[in-house]
């Protein structure tokens, strides 16, 4: 294009300079408002800060003590009483509790209690042991003493084991948890099996309307256009009541084949996988035909015809000589809808079943529910990671298919 | 009836309204027609005596926000509705206030589970047995006939969660509402919940929404299910259902608290409301006109036999309920949901 900008006085380097000042904003803006929270926010999968700052005397009294030496000798218990009440005093024992909590399930309520009774001076004496153990019986499980021995660095790997199913023991090597604990790793295929289903279904099914809506007349494409993209401006609630109410067993579908005698049982098709893909696909899909259908406007359709008057079928024309070409669309379109996908947790809830629940409404939970923001983090991690393979996995595919045209 | 109440509720709020403003309050409730009942019947009320402006805002009772914001250091909200155990846990690390001393002086006068030293009932709802009675004319009457599928068959609706559902496990295994807890807090005591849960799991349909379990129970997806009971009162008053409550079946009752934030940006004045509302008198203006009750026992004597009967918590109803344990949900609802949910899975 020679006629649209005069060629610069100013060298190359000092004339992206207007550009960079342009998109600066933009970048300020992206590092301070996500970049940086986020940051912050996954730092919390290793942070340990309640245990290292509010237990500090406790555990170094623990050093060289190991669960099967029983219950720790008597300077841990008094180390313990004074930890608790300077956290106490601190207003830290609420979260110090509900941090250990999270490692011995049901000792929030004693710890909080002998935290309460060591800032009043109730657990003095020549027997702290003692003291503390008739207040809280809790105290005599020694896997709590283990948590305290173990996490007293300034990081913790507690979070991220837990996210994968995995704890550490109180002799300190690591292995799976309970059969009836282990979640998060089915959860985390689940999440991932379903969001690929959901892609794949968008990029079979977006592939077809997109060449019918480039073929089209304009204003038979522009009256499609605005048919796929319907779902999106619908409520999220409206469209998926109206999923429920068509695949019910007393629904329309149900009652139709009922009617023409092919089934004599209403059909289970509501609150299944099946139900919650056929949902995610009708919002999805538009993000899919939309960057497919902008590559093909592209291609010119003489293409087409030159490969069919060559002698290739129409099957081997398409995948190689359309195909390569649209390529960039369907991996765009595949890139946005997979990680669209990927945090869905609304729709699962109310139309999945309960094999069908996806790793953000676990995250939520933890967020907002429980404020374990740790393992919240883990989780959120662990999607990051699965985003960043799909993206290298997008760009594998796109550096070997330039290759092949090359 | 009601309508006349609310209508003299109205006209007095705006008699009241040429009071000289005198600061305001945000105060944060549940939304939709819970917050446009609590500004007629308590907020407005509160506006004219006091000349605080209040802003009625709405949240999902997220913790987090409330975390954040102290962290922050950019608070917003002065009063909250939250759910019971979230303000156990939020007021052990420090996000909620202590109640006004007028306020703690009153503990002896509030129902189970519906006073803490943060917080004091907004309101307070059960989880109940409910069946469609157009469909069902002799419907179950405890939660065994619940478990029961030869005696009634077909599918039921449950929360698909362990919080609330674990609890009817072992009232349909002839636990009395008050020992659950004692069983709940023993590990054989989950374990038979859980094998109590196993007997029906092939004949239930989970729900996480109120609207699509209601709309399962509409539709004869499901013969029965558990319910709010607030819910269900709307149903048949709005919409012209005829859904039953099995009462005597047994039920827990939950609560909202109002709590103050800690470093409420309006602190005194937020702690005027809760003065305000913690007088019987002021505080039967809600349960006047919802299906959801309050925490001071004296407020049950200011309402009419209707209005009481909507209520788990009155003095005829309460004698089948127990109050939600919201200090063991607070420290065993990771490990008991993490535990469900993989169970609901296989």
């Amino acid at each position: 294009m020679p006629s649209v900008a005069p060629a610069s006085p100013l060298t190359a380097a000092r004339g992206q300079l207007p550009y960079l000042a342009m998109v600066a904003p933009l970048v300020v803006f992206v590092v301070l408002t996500v970049i940086l929270p986020v940051a912050l926010f996954l730092f919390r999968a290793v942070d340990n800060r309640e245990l290292q700052a509010n237990l500090a005397a406790t555990s170094a009294a623990l050093s060289g003590w190991t669960a099967e030496q029983g219950l720790p000798p008597e300077p841990a218990f008094a180390a313990l009483v004074r930890d608790l009440a300077a956290a106490q005093a601190a207003g830290h024992a609420g979260t110090l509790a509900a941090r250990l909590n999270q490692a011995v399930p049901g000792s929030r309520t004693f710890i909080l209690k002998t935290a309460r009774l060591a800032a009043e001076g109730a657990l003095t004496g020549p027997d702290v042991r003692s003291a503390v153990l008739a207040a809280a019986k809790g105290w005599q499980n020694p896997a709590l003493w283990s948590v305290i021995a173990q996490e007293r660095g300034r990081f913790t790997a507690f979070y991220l084991l837990t996210s994968l199913d995995l704890q550490r023991h109180p002799d300190g090597s690591i292995g799976a948890v309970p059969a009836e604990q282990a979640l998060f790793l089915s959860i985390l295929w689940r999440t991932i099996a379903i969001s690929l289903s959901v892609t794949a279904i968008c990029a079979l099914l977006a592939l077809p309307v997109a060449h019918v809506i480039v073929a089209a007349p304009r204003w038979a494409a522009a009256g499609l256009l605005a048919l796929v993209l319907l779902p999106l401006w619908t409520s999220l609630l409206v469209r998926t009541v109206a999923w429920i109410i068509l695949l019910q067993g007393e629904g329309p579908i149900n009652s139709t084949l009922q009617g023409l005698g092919l089934i004599t049982e209403p059909l289970r098709l509501v609150y299944t996988r099946g139900s919650l893909v056929v949902t995610m696909v009708q919002v999805l899909l538009p993000l899919m035909i939309l960057p497919i259908v902008s590559v093909l406007r592209r291609i010119p359709p003489t293409y087409m015809r030159a490969a069919r008057s060559l002698g290739a079928p129409w099957w081997t024309a398409w995948r190689r000589v359309q195909l390569p070409m649209l390529l960039p669309g369907l991996l765009t379109g595949s890139g946005i809808v997979f990680v669209f996908a990927l945090g869905y947790y609304i729709t699962p809830t109310l139309i999945g079943g309960p094999g069908d629940q996806m790793l953000s409404s676990f995250i939520v939970f933890y967020t907002d529910k429980t404020l374990n923001w740790g393992l919240a983090a883990a989780l959120s991690v662990q999607l990051l990671a699965v985003l960043a393979l799909a993206a290298g996995a997008v760009a594998a595919v796109r550096a070997l298919a330039s290759r092949r045209v090359a | 009836m009601r309508l006349s109440r609310l209508l003299c509720t109205i006209a007095l709020a705006g008699a009241a309204s040429g009071a000289q403003a005198e600061g305001t309050v945000t105060i944060v409730g549940w939304g939709g027609s819970w917050n446009d009942v609590y500004k007629i019947g308590v907020t407005d009320p509160f506006t004219a005596q006091t000349g605080t402006a209040v802003t009625l805002d709405e949240w999902d009772g997220s913790l987090a926000k409330i975390r954040a914001m102290n962290e922050s250091g950019s608070v917003s909200y002065d009063v909250v509705s939250v759910e019971a155990p979230q303000l156990d846990i939020g007021c052990d690390e420090g996000l909620f206030e202590k109640l006004p001393e007028a306020v703690a002086a009153e503990a002896d006068n509030y129902l189970p589970g519906t006073f803490h030293p943060c917080g004091i009932a907004s309101d307070t709802w059960a989880t109940v047995l409910v069946y469609d009675a157009a469909k069902l004319a002799d419907g179950p009457k405890s939660w065994a006939d619940f478990w029961d599928v030869e005696k009634f068959p077909g599918k039921r609706g449950m929360l698909g969660q362990a919080m609330y559902t674990l609890e009817n496990a072992l009232l349909a295994d002839g636990v009395p509402p008050a020992e659950v807890y004692n069983v709940l807090r023993t590990p054989e005591g989950v374990d038979r919940a859980f094998a109590k849960l196993d007997e029906i799991k092939p004949n239930v349909v989970w729900w996480t929404s109120s609207s699509t379990a209601v709309q399962n129970l509409d539709a004869g997806e499901v013969v029965m299910t558990d319910m709010y009971n607030g819910r269900i009162t709307f149903e048949n008053e709005n919409n012209g259902k005829n859904y039953g409550i099995a009462w005597e079946a047994g039920f827990f009752y939950g609560t909202d608290m109002w709590a103050l934030v800690a470093n409420a940006p309006n602190a005194d004045a937020g702690r005027a409301f809760l003065e305000f509302f913690a007088l019987p008198e002021n505080q039967a203006g809600f349960p006047r006109l919802y299906g959801y009750g309050t925490g001071d026992k004296r407020v049950y004597d200011l309402l009419t036999p209707e209005q009481r009967d909507r209520l788990p918590t009155s003095p005829s109803r309460i004698g089948f309920g127990a109050p939600y344990d919201s200090a063991f949900w607070a420290e065993n609802q990771e490990s008991l949901e993490q535990r469900f949910k993989t169970w609901q899975s296989q």
